[in-house]
């Protein structure tokens, strides 16, 4: 119960009304930078980190899960209504989401984002505040073989989305891993389809391909065989989720934590694998299955209540272990440093204070980001209400800003460029897009985590196994495959018992 | 009332041509150095970028100028902001904040553009690396490391934050070197950044790690951390370990961050901006920054940081060649 | 040389089968992806029996595998389905004179940008953009596309400290 007390003065700290205010500040302020193009979470904690200069490191903090929170549901935003993601956790958000904003019902894919979003902090940060020491304990045993074993099982859920042809789905995955092959070897330095340029040398970032592919790809592809006849606007349609929408949705909103939270917390989890985990399992788990990828509300509630967790999970390791497992966790260990504050196992005793008042203020972030931005939902949707032509133009406009700011490179409008031209051809031969973003996620992990588990085991193949919790995902893996055949054999057993009668 | 488009044309092209140099004008002009602005090669919230935001705020906290403008150019381990600063010949408005990093990446990467290109201005810190195992580690001291290293390299690998070409590769290379191991017979696993090898060294999934100081100092003093030796020539205050020397590893090893500048620049361009510096150097701000960040004082100017450029380059040089990297 | 409705005959084959490009492309990647792998230089150092080659090797040969399925399934008269939308209207033939109106407006963003300035250059890409996709909006169209490209600079430039390039004028009023 001590950490219950300690939570309750920390809901002293958030709560004065400074804090509050500061907390309100930054959800909306990192909303409103998550939205913009090509800045994520982590950029806009850095971008902001100015601001809190002035603040005594508890306001400031709290600020910071504010810009945090509300970066993520500003990068969903885009994701679902323009199907350009502002940052790789937001990627899965737009497979559902856009088909759902196209046909009227962006209202409810952002409502369900942001319940998601709710759920997700609401749930993280509970564990956050009943497991952190022990899921940082965890967390540090597992090692490559385990995230091998992680990847292996995602790749069997890759399967689940290749779409009606296969050898299609195939290749379209097989292109993903393609451009997730670019750039310098990690392992060993060595440069893979780079062709000597410096700017391929770190590689083609998921956030470029996905732009590249879903945003380019399409509006492309929409000039291609633009609809002459005066189109009339994208219905706005009601405000609020239905009852329908709801009985749908808050499943998904429950599991998708439970897969977030854990994965948030490893030192290489990350939001991109649990958010396409979840999809995978509530595309499995949905009656509705012929529905996704046409808008499936389950596909936006899940992803993005495990996109929330995730980052809750990931400040259990970064408060407990000082171990920065994102982007944004490695922005904020920075600002902890700047103001002279080193986390890790000591934080919580040191200054019980600032931890246990940023932990109250997640909650309270959590709350805020739902109360102010359920109403703006309508608002955003709007946005769709205005002429195609300034639409995709639009689209576009904002790929190339997101594309260029962050670096600078005209190199990245051209592989944007490129990136688009395929994502054209592919939806002129129906090759599926999202098993080629999934490549690009998976392949490059799944070959490091290869590679390392082989190198600690210094060449030997039992390094890929010698682990309790690889072998526990390897048995889901073959439980997962040999499930269709045991299914298939019990229905003709069934169909025979039939017939005999 | 009816506009013509090509009213609103113009009227659109005067907007867009007059308006951003308005909004940018109005800096205060302070010593000829108005308007500089500092490339950062990595992304925002990386080493480099933390070094230059840090010190230009002390710069602008100190009065010494105003204005001066932090813009990231990330990619390829810094090459890509090298060769833009290379091709900005005669730039003295330009200065990028670097590091041994870049050293290595301009082999790894195959860089036309090399550091020998650059004026060199200062080097501003440096951070030793350190060796380090997790409590529960059958090694209690440096020698008994380097005695199983020695037995069977394969079999005990190490790992780092970097990859290949950056400061935790190099520095258990030379330590491999300097005990008479070949460096190609390390098993060097690379990680995504400190914070990854943390977790690798907590859990003992290498058998030892070696990092820069900064994201460990806590783990150290709750004792989950075991440091055997740090890299530098002097012992770390706060830190129980011997230098690598006093263990009889003779390898003297830091990284460090520094400022240059584009080539070709005059010497009185130079002077001003080693000036600067220096007088940032000297700023009670930056003390400060100094110690909230943990970063050692290595400040060295001109000509000095140019030889030590050029030394650290052999050293690295030396090693990549060896391992096929350069 | 073959009788002219052969000919006719062939095209209007090619065309119904243009999906065969899909299988050259994705052959011709594969053998790209091969070759790099196998001009990966062996003298450095490399620990473990899986190298930087392995992974590239394995997806190049799966490439072919797949060009050759994909092959196969194609003159068996299988076919990918083009994608529908709602702003799409797959009744019509392709209209690639709006698909390069749209690329040049991309890249002329591209090329522009370090020239004359992001202002200028995100005009040129929004309004270009609009005018492909069929607004002739003349007065309106530059006025919004100024506008947009305006704020778009404002924000990233000066609010957020993101540099975007200001134009030829910058430094000289």
């Amino acid at each position: 119960m001590d950490s219950f007390n300690q939570l309750m003065s920390g809901f002293g700290t958030a709560l004065t009304l400074t804090h509050l205010l500061l907390a309100a500040i930054g959800v909306l302020l990192g909303t409103f930078i998550g939205v913009l193009p090509g800045i994520g979470p982590a950029m806009a904690v850095a971008l902001l980190l100015p601001v809190t200069y002035g603040l005594e490191p508890t306001g400031a903090f709290i600020m910071f899960a504010g810009i945090y929170y509300g970066g993520m549901f500003g990068g969903s935003t885009t994701s679902i209504l323009l199907n350009t993601p502002g940052e790789s956790a937001a990627v899965v958000a737009a497979i559902e989401g856009n088909p759902m904003a196209r046909k009227g019902r962006g209202s409810q894919a952002l409502a369900a984002a942001a319940i998601g979003h709710f759920v997700g902090g609401l749930i993280g940060t509970t564990l956050l505040v009943l497991l952190a020491p022990t899921v940082a304990a965890l967390a540090v045993d597992i090692g490559a073989p385990d995230y091998f074993a992680i990847m292996v099982l995602a790749f069997t859920a890759v399967t689940s989305v290749l779409g009606s042809s296969r050898v299609r789905g195939f290749a379209a995955l097989l292109i993903g891993l393609v451009i997730g092959l670019v750039g310098l070897d990690e392992m060993t330095g060595q440069q893979r389809l780079t062709f000597g340029s410096l700017q391929l040398a770190d590689g083609i970032d998921v956030v470029i391909v996905a732009v590249g592919l879903f945003a380019v790809g399409e509006s492309l592809w929409v000039a291609l065989h633009l609809r002459r006849r005066p189109a009339q606007p994208i219905p706005v349609g009601r405000a609020w989720l239905g009852r329908d929408d709801l009985r749908r949705a808050w499943k998904p909103w429950l599991r998708g934590p439970l897969i977030g939270f854990p994965f948030g917390a490893l030192p290489a989890g990350g939001a991109e694998i649990p958010t396409f985990l979840s999809y995978a399992v509530e595309k499995r788990l949905s009656r509705n299955k012929a529905e996704f990828g046409h808008g499936a509300i389950e596909g936006v509630a899940g992803p993005e209540a495990t996109a929330s967790a995730s980052a809750a999970g990931t400040l259990v390791s970064m408060l407990t272990l000082g171990l920065p497992t994102t982007a944004v966790a490695a922005v904020m260990l920075a600002a902890f440093q700047q103001y002279g504050i080193q986390p890790g196992p000591l934080l919580f005793q040191r200054e019980p204070t600032l931890v246990w008042g940023l932990i109250a203020s997640l909650f309270v972030g959590t709350v805020l980001l739902l109360v102010l931005n359920l109403p703006l939902a309508p608002v955003w949707v709007k946005l769709l209400k205005i002429p195609r032509p300034y639409l995709y133009a639009g689209i576009l406009f904002f790929a190339a800003v997101g594309a260029y700011a962050v670096s600078g490179q005209v190199a990245d409008l051209l592989v944007l460029f490129v990136i688009g031209l395929i994502g054209l051809a592919m939806r002129r031969y129906g090759l599926p897009v999202l098993p080629a973003v999934l490549g690009v996620i998976l392949g490059p992990a799944a070959e490091q985590q290869m590679r390392r588990a082989l190198q600690l085991s210094d060449g030997s193949l039992i390094g890929l196994v010698n682990t309790p919790f690889s072998i526990v995902v390897y048995a889901i893996v073959a439980a997962v495959l040999l499930w269709p055949v045991v299914a298939a054999v019990r229905k003709r057993g069934a169909e025979r018992a039939v017939t005999k009668v | 009332m009816r506009v013509s488009p090509l009213l609103a044309a113009l009227a659109a092209l005067a907007a867009v041509l007059l308006v951003p140099p308005l909004l940018s004008s109005g800096d205060s002009d302070s010593a000829g150095l108005r308007g500089l602005r500092v490339l950062v090669p990595n992304s925002p919230g990386g080493g480099y970028d933390i070094t230059a935001r840090t010190a230009v705020k002390a710069i602008e906290d100190s009065g010494l100028s105003s204005g001066v403008e932090v813009f990231n150019l990330p990619g390829a381990g810094g090459t890509v902001g090298l060769g833009r600063l290379v091709n900005e010949r005669g730039n003295d408005k330009l200065l990028m904040s670097m590091g041994l990093g870049v050293v290595g990446s301009v082999y790894t990467n195959k860089s036309p553009s090399s550091l020998a290109n650059t004026t060199p201005i200062a080097k501003l810190i440096e951070e030793p690396d350190i060796v380090v195992v997790s409590k529960d580690s059958p090694y209690t001291d440096l020698a008994g490391l380097i005695a199983a290293w020695k037995a069977n390299p394969g079999a005990v690998p190490v790992g780092g934050g970097s990859s290949p070409g950056g400061p935790d590769h190099l520095a258990p290379m030379l330590m491999a070197k300097a005990v008479g191991l070949a460096p190609k017979d390390v098993n060097y696993v690379p990680f995504d950044g400190g914070g990854e090898l943390l977790a690798s060294v907590l859990g003992g999934k290498v058998a030892f790690g070696v990092s820069g100081i900064g994201e460990y100092r806590d783990q150290i003093q709750a004792g989950e951390l075991r440091v055997l030796a740090v890299t530098s020539g002097k012992r770390i205050p706060g830190v129980d370990a011997p230098t690598l020397q006093e263990s009889g590893v003779d390898v003297d090893f830091t990284n460090w961050r520094g400022i240059v500048a584009p080539p070709g620049i005059t010497d009185t361009a130079r002077d001003r901006l080693v000036k600067l510096l220096s007088d940032l150097h000297a700023s009670g701000a930056w003390r400060g920054a100094l110690e909230r960040n943990g970063w050692t004082d290595a400040f060295q100017t001109g000509p000095e940081f140019g030889r030590f450029l050029a030394a650290e380059n052999a050293r690295v040089a030396d090693v990549l060649r060896e391992l096929g990297l350069a | 040389m073959s009788t002219l409705t052969d000919r006719r005959f062939d095209r209007r084959w090619l065309r119904e089968h243009s999906e065969l490009g899909v299988c050259v492309v994705l052959a011709a990647l594969g053998v790209l992806v091969l070759t790099d792998a196998l001009t990966i230089p062996t003298d450095f150092a490399q620990r473990g029996p899986v190298g930087p080659k392995a992974v590239p090797v394995l997806v190049g040969g799966l490439l072919l595998l797949v060009a050759a399925l994909l092959a196969r399934d194609v003159l068996r008269g299988g076919k990918g389905e083009a994608e529908a939308g709602e702003d799409v209207d797959l009744s019509e033939p392709g209209d690639w004179k709006t698909v390069l109106l749209l690329s040049g407006a991309f890249l002329a963003n591209a090329a522009l940008i370090g020239l004359l300035g992001f202002p200028i250059s995100g005009t040129v890409l929004f309004w270009g953009a609009a005018y492909a996709l069929g607004s002739r909006e003349l007065v309106r169209d530059p006025l919004i596309a100024a506008g947009m490209s305006l704020v778009t600079y404002v924000v990233f430039n000066n609010l957020l400290g993101v540099p975007l390039p200001g134009g030829p004028l910058v430094g000289v009023l």
